[in-house]
């Protein structure tokens, strides 16, 4: 009894226990500390072992290689934070690039080609937007439907044939604009850091972007405290469609041509880089920062098994393997695996 | 000390610790065979973590656990049961597709000669709810049960295993009156066939209703005993919060001016609210009281905006078109639901959003949020309701329920709106901060809001209204004020529709409420501590 009490008094100045740095870095790093630890792992293996990684060319290539990934990927994050998801994102982007190719073959000049590009995405999108929001069909019905229905129009605009737009007269500013630099800055970063301070200033700062991360948190509080729910799901897939038609901009510049038919990894790869930054597949909780990293995570990944000669086979592996990794630390955060010591209520 | 039986359960010296915070601190306390102890505190106080350590989901980091005076360690749920001992939490563990049988004996289903013999497992499983007095057909699914049975399916599961301890934590807090009180008959029959029963609850009636003896926790510490029902409830309360509050409800000096929410003939097509009006006066107070499925759920959602609904709301004097939060906050109607979680909280969110979130508009220029402007004024409404909180960029499901109440209470009030409809505005909330939520709502009442409070708690409605319309199969009773305004009047118009003392068939007519017409009133609690 005197020895029991003696021990808890000793042990008993439960000091405001100083936490450990792990979980310091993990409490600041927020949802992403996945992403974030998997690129800094990567990019001191990669710096180490291969000299080229982290030469100006390189890291140019890796940007090229992954805007097309980082522009669809950002329109995700917005139908995710709302809480919903987009499987028909790629299939548009390939039917608005067909719309482009088409534009160019017809002649166009490369202002009004991009404007009908664009406007079809937004036509796609809203689509998508009315058929979830005001028809209250379940998105992944929704998205699914249309994700077929927009494969199959890429393929009829030009008879399942690639249209090869390098000789047309309109093209030649989307090639500059994807391809050139200035003071060896490739124009396509600048583009992507837009973007980018775009997409996070209008959700950060607007009340369309609190909107959407209301909405994803809990879409009944939303619509009592005045949100327009149905508006607000609708112009988020309206984004993604925008932003589809901005990647496929963006793909046709790279290839010269425009696709009917695309990388079936594309849709994946996309949403994984979206939850490995940390924004919740529930919704309401992540955000562009997040995305960035995600995007950035993947294109290392794939650009360190191209460096060292790994075959392209084991990217879908390696993938699937990072997604599930990075959301179960997510889940672990929220569980409190590294942020314990809720009192008991 | 020495008893000539031990006690069945007896915890000593009880130390848990959470990184940064002594959870449990020293505690000590026996229950016995057939008693019903309530072991009660505010939100965060440890009885959770001592409840989830007795029934072996944590382990403790100091004293020990004895079982019939014999020391035992709990290592899991299962350990626990192996003594008898079962926690029925608020999250229940059924297997929703299966049928009711099969989850009172799940892991026990009888067999014969390797097969699952069902006659024999549905004649058990009725045996047991019928011991409970529960009807409900076996054979049903779970997942087609109300809450309330299927906590009656969880209990019974718990007796089928000849549970001697019954742990149940807040185990009410999900139920309507009915099933509460059903709930508390169940109780007294275990504890009469010698079970023991550990209420983890802060509700007082129940506490009244059910308990032998409370044990009261604060900041992880015992911080009193008391044998019931001769300890009065302030002293009970006190031990609770650690402070008298004498003031419980707080108290107002208040002229009801002109009359600001008008309401004729307001219902719904399925019926669950039929015509209803009234009127309710620029610092006045109206309670709305009655069961689960009365109907004044709906009356709140209704002047909400939050379900579609017909008949005529005026708000200072302009016709509010019904249906839709946006026009119900436009015409300036205040509404804060009853379910927290379910239709207030942005649960993954920060603190600073969740309270902008009510008042996006006036900080909005251009689309683009103000953020210096925001921070202000969040701040101010934390300072103003006392949102005891870290940072306000905290997720706001980290803060306890009572601050998490304060904060969708102070963003709504900080509308400054002429009409408030507030529904349950202190479910689950602890006692402290439902004595400052009361203060909060007379303020609000003498700066001239005209108020509409819906509650099924009577204390609160008596403590605070000036008049109580009652609830009744869908329409309004009668409204109480003055001398009647009684918690047995309350209660018996709620339940049968009829004054306590009165014949059935006389019954006070039910058309259009007057607002009251003296020219002052002063409504005051003060000393009324329940």
């Amino acid at each position: 009894m005197n020895e029991t009490l003696l021990e808890r008094i000793d042990e008993k100045p439960a000091p405001p226990a100083r936490r450990p740095v792990w979980s310091r870095i993990a409490a600041a790093t927020g949802p992403a500390t996945g992403a974030i630890a998997g690129i800094v792992i990567l990019t001191v293996i990669l710096a180490v072992t291969q000299p080229v990684f982290l030469t100006w060319g390189n890291i140019t290539n890796l940007v090229g290689a992954n805007s097309v990934t980082l522009v669809l990927a950002l329109g995700a994050t917005f139908v995710l934070l709302a809480g919903g998801l987009d499987l028909s994102l790629v299939a548009a982007s390939a039917a608005t690039g067909m719309v482009f190719g088409l534009m160019l073959q017809s002649g166009a000049d490369a202002l009004p080609a991009i404007a009908v590009t664009l406007l079809a995405g937004l036509v796609f999108g809203l689509l998508n937007g009315v058929l979830t929001s005001y028809a209250r069909i379940p998105f992944l019905v929704v998205t699914l439907g249309t994700a077929s229905l927009f494969a199959s129009i890429a393929l009829l605009l030009n008879d399942g044939k690639t249209i090869n737009v390098f000789d047309f007269p309109g093209f030649a500013f989307v090639n500059d604009f994807v391809l050139g630099q200035a003071f060896g800055i490739p124009f396509i970063l600048m583009f992507d850091i837009v973007l980018i301070v775009i997409t996070a200033v209008v959700l950060r700062y607007t009340k369309f972007g609190r909107g959407i991360y209301a909405v994803g948190s809990n879409a009944e509080a939303a619509r009592l405290n005045g949100i327009n729910v149905r508006l607000t799901t609708m112009l988020v897939y309206v984004i993604v469609g925008f932003t589809a038609a901005l990647a496929s901009l963006v793909q046709v510049g790279r290839l010269a041509g425009a696709a009917p038919t695309f990388d079936a990894t594309l849709l994946l790869t996309v949403i994984a880089a979206v939850l490995i930054g940390g924004t919740a597949y529930t919704g309401g909780e992540g955000g562009v920062g997040g995305t960035v990293l995600g995007v950035l995570f993947l294109g290392i990944i794939q650009n360190g098994l191209t460096l060292t000669s790994v075959s392209s086979f084991w990217r879908g592996a390696v993938n699937g393997i990072v997604l599930i990794l990075a959301v179960a630390l997510g889940v672990a955060r929220q569980y409190g695996w590294l942020r314990f010591g809720r009192k008991g209520r | 000390m020495t008893t000539p039986q031990p006690a069945l359960i007896r915890v000593e010296n009880l130390v848990k610790r959470f990184p940064g915070v002594v959870a449990l601190d020293d505690v000590t306390l026996e229950i016995h065979a057939g008693e019903v102890l309530a072991l009660t505190g505010e939100n965060g106080s440890g009885k959770s973590t001592l409840s989830k350590i007795v029934g072996g989901l944590y382990q403790p980091d100091g004293g020990r656990i004895l079982v019939d005076g014999v020391e035992r360690r709990l290592a899991n749920p299962h350990a626990a049961l192996e003594h008898g001992i079962v926690l029925i939490s608020q999250e229940l563990t059924l297997a929703p597709t299966l049928t009711v049988a099969e989850n009172v004996l799940l892991g026990r289903l009888p067999r014969r000669g390797g097969a699952i013999d069902w006659p024999e497992t549905r004649r058990r499983a009725a045996e047991v709810l019928a011991e409970l007095g529960v009807h409900i057909d076996v054979e049903r699914r779970v997942d087609s049960l109300s809450v309330e049975l299927q906590q009656e399916v969880e209990i019974a599961r718990a007796i089928s295993t000849r549970a001697r301890l019954l742990i149940l934590d807040e185990a009410t807090s999900s139920l309507s009156e009915g099933a509460t009180l059903r709930l508390l008959d169940i109780v007294a029959g275990l504890s009469a066939r010698g079970v023991a029963v550990l209420m983890i609850t802060h509700r007082m009636p129940e506490i009244y209703a059910s308990c032998s003896r409370a044990v009261v926790l604060r900041d992880g510490a015992l911080a009193g005993e008391a044998p019931l029902p001769s300890t009065a409830e302030h002293e009970l309360v006190r031990m609770m919060v650690g402070r008298e509050l004498l003031d419980y409800y707080g108290s107002r000096v208040a002229a009801p001016a002109e009359v600001v929410l008008e309401v004729d003939r307001l219902h719904t097509a399925d019926g669950a609210l039929k015509p209803v009006g009234f009127q309710v006066r620029a610092g006045e107070v109206l309670g709305v009281a009655g069961l689960v499925g009365s109907g004044k759920a709906e009356l709140a959602m209704a002047l909400g905006g939050a379900i579609p609904a017909r008949g005529e709301v005026r708000v200072a004097g302009r016709p509010l078109r019904l249906g839709s939060p946006r026009r119900a906050i436009a015409a300036g109607v205040g509404y804060v639901p009853d379910d927290r979680r379910r239709e207030a909280l942005l649960p993954p969110r920060s603190v600073a959003e969740n309270i902008s979130l009510a008042w996006l508009d006036t900080i909005t220029r251009f689309g683009f949020v103000r953020v210096g402007a925001e921070r202000r004024d969040v701040s101010q409404v934390v300072t103003d309701y006392g949102v005891k909180t870290s940072s306000l960029d905290k997720r706001i499901t980290l803060l306890s329920g009572g601050n998490q109440q304060k904060a969708i209470l102070g963003r709504t009030f900080a509308r400054g709106c002429p009409v408030y409809v507030l529904n349950e505005p202190t479910r689950g909330v602890d006692v402290g901060s439902k004595s400052a939520i009361y203060g909060y709502i007379q303020r609000l009442a003498e700066k001239g809001a005209a108020i509409v409070l819906i509650s099924s708690e009577l204390p609160e409605l008596i403590g605070l209204s000036d008049r109580v319309a009652v609830f009744h199969h869908g329409g309004i009773r009668a409204v109480v004020a003055g001398a009647d305004l009684t918690e047995e009047v309350l209660g018996s118009y709620a339940v049968s529709g009829t004054r306590p003392d009165e014949h059935p068939s006389a019954v006070i007519s039910t058309g259009a409420i007057e607002p009251n017409d003296t020219p002052t009133s002063a409504v005051s609690g003060a000393g009324r501590t329940r």
